[in-house]
């Protein structure tokens, strides 16, 4: 199978993931209280208590229904504004780094002022905009989400695109590109078939330490009251429970560990993904 | 004549993930003051690692370096960076092939100059300048006054080689390396390059090492010629016995593959087909016999030692050419 | 603006390949746009080997390039088969591209890193829908072993596997797929080493035979070019100075450049003591040439006429031709 020979880190990331993935998916249907459901009888009871495996919070609030539920959004946030970030920035970036002339000038004029903003500031300043003001309202929730993942990728757009953008002008400088259109191939073909399939890895690799750098940023956000509804996401959960670190140090340290974790997974991807381009395009 | 230095079995393995690799292999040479030796091989060789080796330059926990560099008959491999540095740049200098990386792209020519100078003898500011100045003037380096205000970029490829040569030899060194010098210039500039290495030479009493693989600038410029393969010496002759009585069958493929500009289009061009041997295994024969147009089953089954064939040429052959 | 003149042209037996009065220019910053190519003719006959030689800074890569229309050219033509592809709209252009091909310097950069090298050397095939599958691939490993590769052990495999030497001979074999008319080569044994660079050599003489080829080899190695080429051209800073045979300008350069030049490249030879006609200074910067004769600065022989008039290529020896007002003897 595909582990077989793989290094210790690659296997253990793996395992890791996929058990996220499957949480995300298929841990709904675990019987489980609600992730938002108190239960009056165990207030902040420890792990491995009777009824809850993995404890409490104050309000009564089951850790792993929580957890599971905030793999899903977490993760969700973190895939799908990295996948839709990686695309369009790539897109805009490859077509910026091989036409060159004013469509860089503009692409790169878009980049780079969205680049200046702090990002923090400016993904703030976004969800205060367009999302609605109460995260207590379910009916609001989702829409909070939805600009909180369009936002992340708005940002990440520039940041990736910028990448790909580079990567295009060093690729296209090379003699195979010469070649290909000395083989009379049109501009779009040189595109798809060349420059994209080598654009892509780095781009990839990057993506995964973007990921990583996205879910502390959610935390981040919701710590700063900017995040969805308290309680739905690791980051949020950790933002509400914090404060309650001494009565119920687990609740903080739950969503800490699985963050921890699920960076680590991610940068472990980047990195291995990052070596193995850099040792096929490295020569002796 | 006593030896200016003398290295002896200096051998360089590498730890690769591919395993060990042995680039250089127990090599041994000896320069005379004021000698002018040529260090010839192609890539994987191992004339590159092996010059490094002998210029401290390699380090790393992957390098293991084993044997022994004399100078002036001073023990230099065992000595740390501190010592290294009474040595290297005051009595050993040593030029490079790109001199773009070799001077710092942030800072005047005039200012790199005059830090070494200033740093290793103690000269004063003016003093430094004017020495400067003294040395742009001695690589014939035009307007050597404007030059100190440039900055690396602003100078064409063979000037700033010349400049590179210029803070080599400011502290008079005994011993000049120079690694490829002339690769990366166009042929014009070459020749004016080995022109002034050779003029300095005479002027300073300097002995000189070049690293290439270019038989044509060794020809032209050294007394005597070393020529590896495959991490070791398998050739080494005055320059005239080099070519009129090449011994090892590689040195002569290697001659006859050259073209020549002074040459007629003659029929085709003799090439050396094959690779060179892998580095990374040990070595129970000849390195060149798979190769060797001359190669007998004891080739394949031996390993060749050097051979004294008098008069200071040694090869590394069991049937050289030409009779031992 | 004035070139080196066209004197060297004939018309019978037709060139395959015209080049006149090419002019290339880029902007370089905020300054005027540099001609690396200036007003060059040339032209190349049916199974010649052509060299440019130059060194760097001369154009002659652009040269090379600006034939194929790779990079943008300012004026002039290019004519082949009757044709002046410089005049050509886009998809014509693409028409004629498969009667020409080029190899480059480096070789490992030349091939695309992600595809095999099968996949490299049948691409072209590929794009032009030449055959059925099963013919292209008897094609490919044709070329594969015709460039001394087994094409079982190279098909599969990818460009960072192989040396330099080895991925020159597969760029060779993905040049000669469409069974071009014209192969140009810049510097294509420059970054290899004195044996493989022999080795690739006699490949290129060898396909030349076999495919009926024309070459253009652009090089800044006198000594290589001398061995394989038919007619030399020197460039300087975007203009001619001399075309010769190779024997000729070699032996008796009539250009003080060509023998500056000569006299310059290192011979293997101890005994073989070198011309001291060693060329001061610098080459001038491609941006403020020199007027009249661009050589002229570092000239020991120039004069005023040197300065205020453009030589024009005359005929010294039948078929050879300089560009110089007081050619050496």
């Amino acid at each position: 199978m595909v582990l077989k020979n793989k290094p210790l880190g690659f296997k253990l990331s793996t395992a890791w993931l996929s058990l996220c993935v499957l949480m995300a998916t298929l841990g709904w249907m675990l019987p489980l209280p609600k992730w938002n459901s108190s239960d009056a009888d165990a207030l902040g009871v420890t792990m491995f208590s009777k009824g809850h495996i993995l404890g409490t919070d104050n309000w009564g609030i089951d850790q792993l229904s929580a957890m599971i539920h905030g793999t899903r959004i977490s993760l969700g946030i973190a895939v799908v504004s990295v996948t839709l970030g990686a695309f369009l920035g790539a897109f805009l970036g490859v077509m910026a780094g091989y036409t060159r002339g004013w469509i860089d000038a503009i692409i790169s004029m878009y980049f780079n002022v969205t680049l200046a903003f702090p990002t923090l500031v400016l993904l703030l300043a976004l969800v205060a905009i367009f999302a609605s003001p109460d995260p207590f309202n379910p009916g609001t929730t989702l829409p909070r989400m939805v600009v909180l993942t369009f936002a992340i990728t708005f940002v990440l757009i520039p940041f990736l695109g910028r990448l790909a953008r580079a990567a295009t002008v060093s690729w296209a400088g090379r003699d195979f590109v010469l070649v290909a259109k000395s083989l009379g191939l049109k501009r779009r073909t040189i595109l798809l078939q060349h420059i994209v399939p080598n654009v892509l890895p780095s781009l990839i690799s990057v993506s995964f330490l973007g990921a990583g750098l996205i879910i502390i940023l959610e935390g981040g956000l919701s710590i700063l009251g900017a995040g969805g509804e308290p309680g739905s996401s690791w980051g949020s959960l950790l933002a509400r429970n914090r404060g309650d670190i001494d009565l119920t140090p687990h609740t903080t340290f739950i969503p800490v560990v699985a963050i921890a974790l699920t960076v680590m997974a991610f940068n472990y991807f980047g990195e291995y993904l990052r070596t193995g381009i850099d040792n096929r395009d490295s020569r002796i | 004549m006593s030896d200016l230095l003398k290295i002896t079995d200096l051998a360089v393995d590498f730890d690769t993930s591919y395993g060990v690799l042995h680039a250089v292999r127990g090599v041994s040479l000896d320069i005379a003051p004021g000698e002018s030796v040529g260090i010839v091989g192609e890539s994987g060789s191992g004339k590159t690692v092996f010059s490094r080796a002998t210029m401290g330059l390699l380090r790393g926990s992957s390098v293991h370096r084993t044997g022994q560099i004399l100078f002036e008959g001073t023990e230099i491999s065992s000595l740390d960076s501190k010592q290294i540095r009474e040595y290297w740049g005051t009595k050993i200098a040593m030029i490079f092939q790109d001199p773009m990386t070799a001077l710092n792209p942030v800072r005047r020519i005039g200012a790199q100059m005059s830090e070494s100078l200033i740093k290793r003898l103690g000269m004063s500011k003016s003093e430094a300048k004017d020495r400067a100045i003294e040395l742009l003037t001695l690589v014939k380096l035009p307007e050597p006054e404007l030059a100190l205000e440039k900055y690396a970029h602003q100078l064409s490829g063979g000037m700033r080689q010349r400049v590179m040569i210029a803070m080599a030899i400011a502290c008079n060194p005994k011993m000049l390396f120079a690694d490829e010098p002339t690769t990366a210039l166009d042929v014009t500039v070459q020749a004016q390059v080995l022109e002034l290495l050779a003029d300095l030479r005479k002027e300073l009493g300097m002995a000189m090492v070049i690293i290439t693989h270019d038989l044509g600038v060794v020809a032209g410029y050294t007394d005597r010629i070393a020529v590896m393969y495959g991490g070791e010496i398998v050739e080494l002759a005055t320059t005239t016995d080099l070519f009129t009585d090449t011994k090892m069958p590689y040195t002569e493929a290697l001659i006859k593959s050259i073209p020549r500009v002074d040459r007629k289009r003659g029929s085709e061009l003799s090439s050396i087909e094959g690779m060179p041997p892998d580095p990374t295994k040990e070595r129970a024969s000849c390195g060149f016999a798979d190769r060797c147009p001359y190669a007998v089953q004891k080739c394949r089954d031996e390993h060749p030692e050097l051979v004294d064939a008098g008069n200071g040429h040694s090869y590394r052959c069991f049937f050289p050419i030409g009779g031992k | 603006m004035a070139g080196t003149g066209k004197a060297h042209l004939r018309d019978s037996p037709a060139p395959i390949l015209r080049v006149e009065n090419l002019v290339i220019e880029y902007k370089s910053g905020r300054n005027d746009p540099v001609q690396a190519v200036s007003n060059i003719s040339l032209e190349l006959h049916d199974g010649e080997t052509l060299a440019i030689i130059g060194e760097s800074g001369c154009g002659k890569s652009t040269l090379g390039k600006g034939i194929l229309k790779l990079v943008d050219v300012t004026s002039g033509s290019v004519v082949f088969n009757g044709v002046d592809i410089n005049t050509l709209d886009k998809e014509a252009l693409r028409q004629v591209r498969p009667n020409f091909q080029m190899i480059f310097q480096d070789s490992i950069s030349s091939l695309d890193p992600h595809l095999t090298v099968g996949r490299i050397v049948r691409q072209p095939l590929d794009i032009w829908n030449r055959g059925e599958e099963s013919e292209r691939d008897a094609k490919v490993d044709e070329l594969l072993v015709s460039v001394g590769l087994d094409p079982e052990r190279v098909k599969n495999r990818k460009p960072h596997e192989f040396s330099g030497g080895q991925c020159q001979r597969i760029s060779i074999a993905r040049a000669l797929t469409l069974e071009p008319k014209v192969l140009i080569c810049d510097e294509p044994v420059s970054s290899l080493d004195v044996s493989i660079q022999a080795q690739i050599l006699n490949i290129l003489q060898e396909m030349k035979v076999r495919y009926g080829l024309s070459l253009i080899f652009i090089s800044h190695d006198l000594a290589v070019v001398r061995a394989i080429s038919t007619r030399i051209l020197v460039m300087y800073l975007g203009k001619v100075c001399e075309i010769a045979d190779p024997d000729t300008l070699c032996d008796s350069p009539r250009h003080h450049y060509t023998h500056a030049l000569v006299s310059s490249v290192p011979v293997p030879d101890p005994t073989v003591h070198r011309h001291s006609a060693i060329l001061q200074g610098e080459p001038p910067s491609p941006t403020n040439p020199p007027s009249g004769c661009r050589f002229r600065t570092r000239c020991a022989a120039a004069t005023e006429l040197c300065a205020t008039e453009e030589p024009q290529l005359r005929e010294t020896t039948p078929g050879n031709y300089v560009a110089c007002h007081h050619p050496r003897d």
